[in-house]
C-alpha cells in the first residue's frame, strides 16, 4: 500500500536520506529531553550536597562553585547516619544471602520435578508480593513485640526476605528451565549425587541468574522505608529511615539533607551502572532472561 | 569414597545414613524452607488481619485489647477514617501511574532500540534506568527541595522564564505531583523490561515488515507487540502489584496531604494503626485492601495470563 503511494506522489516526499536523518534527529531530540528529565534531579541533589551552606539554596543557582565536603563532614559527625548506613548494608546483605539459600533450591525443584499443580504453586508464591506491606506489617508488629523481635536486626533481615522470596523463586525457576537437563544427567552418570550435581554443575551454570536476583533483592530492600518506620526504633534503623527523619527535623539544613540523600543514591547508582546488563532478568520475574 | 546412594552404606555410620536421607528426600529439603516462609507471609498476615479487624486493639487502651468488637472497626474505618476516599485516591494514583509508565516506557524502549550509534544506545540505556536506584524517600527529599516555592529551582525557572505564576505543585496539584514523581522513579522498570523484550523480537520479522513497506504503527501492532505479549503482561502485572504497595514516596513527599488529597490506602492504614494507634481499624482497612488486590491480580493472572498470553 505505502509503496504504491510512494510511486504516485514521488515529489511530495523528501529524499530518503534526508528523511532518515530527520527521523534520527527527532529521535535523539526526544531521547535527550528524557535524559535531561532523568539526570537533572540527580545532578541537582549531588551538586547541592557539595555546595557550602551559603550557596546551597541560592537562586539563581550558582552553576559554578567550589565543591566542598562540608556537608558530608557534618553528616559523619552526626554518627547516627553512618550507623544506619552500615546497618542497612549489613542487614540487607544478610537477607540477600538468606533469601538465596531459601529460594534458589526451591526454584530448582520447581523447575526439575513434577510438582502437582505447579502453576498454582507459582501464583501462590507470587501472591506473597501482592499483599501490601502495610497490611502485612500490622500482624508482624504485634508478633515482633511479643517475640522480642521489635527493633532487632534479625527481625528486619526476615522482613527483607519476605519482600524478595517471590522474585528469587520466579527468576531462578526461569533460569533453571533454560539449563538443559542433560547437564546434570551427565554428572549423575559420572557418579555424582543429586545434590552434588546441583551444587557443582547447575549452580555454576545459573550464575548470571543468581547474580541478577541478588542485585534486584538488594535494591528492593535498600529502598524500603515502611519496615524500619514501624519495626525499628534505634538499634536496627535503616538508612532510608534516617533520611526520612531528616525531612522532619532538619528541614532547614538543606545542605545536610542533600548530602544524606546523595549518600543513599550514589552507591546504588554506581552499582546499577556496573550491573545494568543483569537487571532485566530480575525485574521481569524471569520473563526476559537475556538482553 | 563410596557413593552414599548405595544401600550397603546405610549400615555403616550415622553420618552416611544422614547423607542418604538428604539425597533421597532432596526435593523436600529444598522446598520446605521456602514453603514455610511463604506460608508465614501469606496465610498468617491475612488470618491475623482478619482477627484484628474483629477485635478491639487500641494500644492506648490495653485493658480492652482482644475483646470482640463486631463490625465496629469497619465502622471506624469507613466513618471517621474515611477509607472509601482513600480507595478512590489509590485507584486514580495506580491507574494514572500505570498508564503513564507503560506508555512512556514503551515509547522510550522503541526509540532507544532504533538508535544506530552503539555508544549513544548504551548511554540512553544506562541513563534511563538510573531513577530506579533512587529510594522513594530520597526522591521525596529531592522533590521537596526542587519544588519548594521559596528555594526550589523548578518554581524559580517558571517564574523567571515564563509569564506564569510559579505553582506550588505539592499543594496545588498534589496527586498529580505524586503520580509524576512515581513516573520518574519507576518508568525505568517498564523501559528496561520492554527494551529487553523488544530485542528478542526476531530481526527477520521486523525486517520483512519494513521491506513490505508497512507503516510504522502497523509494524508495532502486527509484529512487535504480539511478539512481546508475555513481556508486556508480566511487566504491567508486576508494576500493578507494586503500585498498590506504594507507601514511601507519597508518605515522605506529602504525608497524604494536603488534607487527605494524596492519602493512599497504604497511608491511611499506617496513620490509623500507628498514629491513631487503632490496630483493629487499621486491620479492617487492610483486610479489604488485601482481598481486593489479591482478587484483582488473580483474575488478571487467570483470565489474561493463563487463558491468553501464557498458552
Amino acid at each position: 500500500m505505502a509503496s504504491v503511494e510512494d510511486a504516485a506522489e514521488p515529489d511530495r516526499r523528501l529524499p530518503k536520506s534526508t528523511r532518515k536523518r530527520l527521523v534520527e534527529t527527532g529521535r535523539h531530540a526526544l531521547l535527550l529531553v528524557w535524559s535531561f528529565v532523568v539526570l537533572f534531579p540527580l545532578y541537582w541533589i549531588i551538586s547541592m550536597s557539595l555546595k557550602p551552606p551559603s550557596e546551597a539554596i541560592a537562586l539563581p543557582p550558582d552553576w559554578i562553585f567550589l565543591p566542598t565536603v562540608y556537608n558530608y563532614i557534618q553528616l559523619l559527625q552526626e554518627g547516627s547516619f553512618v550507623d544506619a548506613f552500615l546497618n542497612s548494608v549489613f542487614m540487607i546483605s544478610a537477607s540477600v544471602v538468606l533469601v538465596l539459600v531459601i529460594g534458589v533450591p526451591a526454584a530448582y525443584v520447581l523447575s526439575r520435578y513434577d510438582i502437582p499443580r505447579q502453576r498454582d504453586v507459582l501464583v501462590w508464591i507470587l501472591s506473597s508480593r501482592m499483599l501490601p506491606p502495610v497490611a502485612v506489617i500490622i500482624p508482624f508488629f504485634v508478633i515482633f513485640r511479643a517475640l522480642n523481635l521489635y527493633d532487632t536486626r534479625i527481625g528486619m533481615i526476615f522482613m527483607y526476605v519476605t519482600i524478595n522470596i517471590s522474585v528469587v523463586v520466579w527468576v531462578m525457576k526461569a533460569f533453571f528451565d533454560g539449563i538443559p537437563e542433560t547437564l546434570e544427567e551427565a554428572a549423575r552418570v559420572d557418579g555424582a549425587t543429586q545434590f552434588q550435581a546441583f551444587r557443582k554443575v547447575i549452580l555454576p551454570a545459573a550464575k548470571p541468574g543468581i547474580f541478577s536476583v541478588a542485585i534486584i533483592s538488594f535494591i528492593f530492600a535498600w529502598i524500603e522505608l515502611l519496615f524500619s518506620l514501624v519495626l525499628t526504633n534505634s538499634r536496627a534503623v535503616t538508612v532510608t529511615m534516617e533520611v526520612y527523619q531528616f525531612i522532619g527535623v532538619r528541614q532547614i539544613e538543606w545542605g545536610m539533607l542533600a548530602a544524606a540523600t546523595t549518600a543513599t543514591i550514589v552507591p546504588v547508582v554506581v552499582f546499577v551502572i556496573a550491573v545494568n546488563k543483569y537487571l532485566a532478568a530480575g525485574l521481569s520475574f524471569g520473563v526476559v532472561i537475556k538482553e | 569414597m563410596s557413593t552414599p546412594t548405595e544401600t550397603a552404606v546405610s549400615s555403616s555410620s550415622g553420618f552416611s545414613r544422614l547423607q542418604e536421607l538428604w539425597n533421597e528426600y532432596l526435593p523436600y529439603w529444598f522446598m520446605t524452607p521456602m514453603v514455610l516462609v511463604v506460608l508465614l507471609i501469606t496465610i498468617f498476615p491475612g488470618a491475623y488481619d482478619m482477627y484484628l479487624a474483629l477485635v478491639k486493639y487500641k494500644l492506648t487502651d490495653p485493658t480492652t485489647i482482644g475483646q470482640f468488637n463486631g463490625l465496629a472497626n469497619f465502622e471506624t474505618a469507613f466513618g471517621s477514617r474515611n477509607a472509601l476516599n482513600s480507595f478512590r485516591i489509590t485507584i486514580v494514583f495506580v491507574a494514572g501511574a500505570l498508564v503513564l509508565e507503560t506508555a512512556l516506557g514503551f515509547v522510550l524502549a522503541a526509540l532507544v532500540t532504533g538508535v544506530s550509534s552503539k555508544r549513544m544506545k548504551t548511554f540512553y540505556r544506562v541513563a534511563f534506568i538510573l531513577p530506579m536506584a533512587v529510594a522513594p524517600v530520597s526522591l521525596a527529599t529531592i522533590g521537596r527541595i526542587m519544588l519548594n516555592p521559596e528555594i526550589g529551582v523548578i518554581p524559580y525557572m517558571v517564574r523567571t522564564f515564563t509569564p506564569f505564576v510559579a505553582p506550588n505543585l505539592l499543594s496545588d496539584v498534589p496527586l498529580l505531583t505524586v503520580i509524576l514523581a512515581d513516573v520518574w522513579n519507576w518508568t525505568p522498570f517498564m523501559f528496561i523490561i520492554f527494551y529487553a523484550g523488544m530485542s528478542s523480537v526476531p530481526e527477520t520479522l521486523v525486517e520483512a515488515s519494513r521491506v513490505d513497506g508497512a507503516p510504522l504503527w502497523r509494524r508495532y501492532a502486527h509484529v512487535i507487540i504480539p511478539h512481546m505479549k508475555p513481556v508486556l503482561f508480566v511487566a504491567i502485572l508486576i508494576r500493578l502489584i507494586d503500585l498498590f504497595r506504594t507507601f514511601g514516596l507519597t508518605f515522605s513527599l506529602t504525608s497524604g496531604g494536603p488534607g487527605s488529597q494524596t492519602e493512599l490506602v497504604s497511608i491511611n492504614i499506617f496513620e490509623t494503626g500507628f498514629t491513631f494507634v487503632d490496630l483493629g481499624a487499621a486491620a479492617a482497612i487492610a483486610i479489604i485492601y488485601l482481598i481486593g488486590i489479591v482478587a484483582l491480580c488473580n483474575i488478571l493472572i487467570i483470565k489474561v495470563g493463563f487463558e491468553g498470553v501464557w498458552d
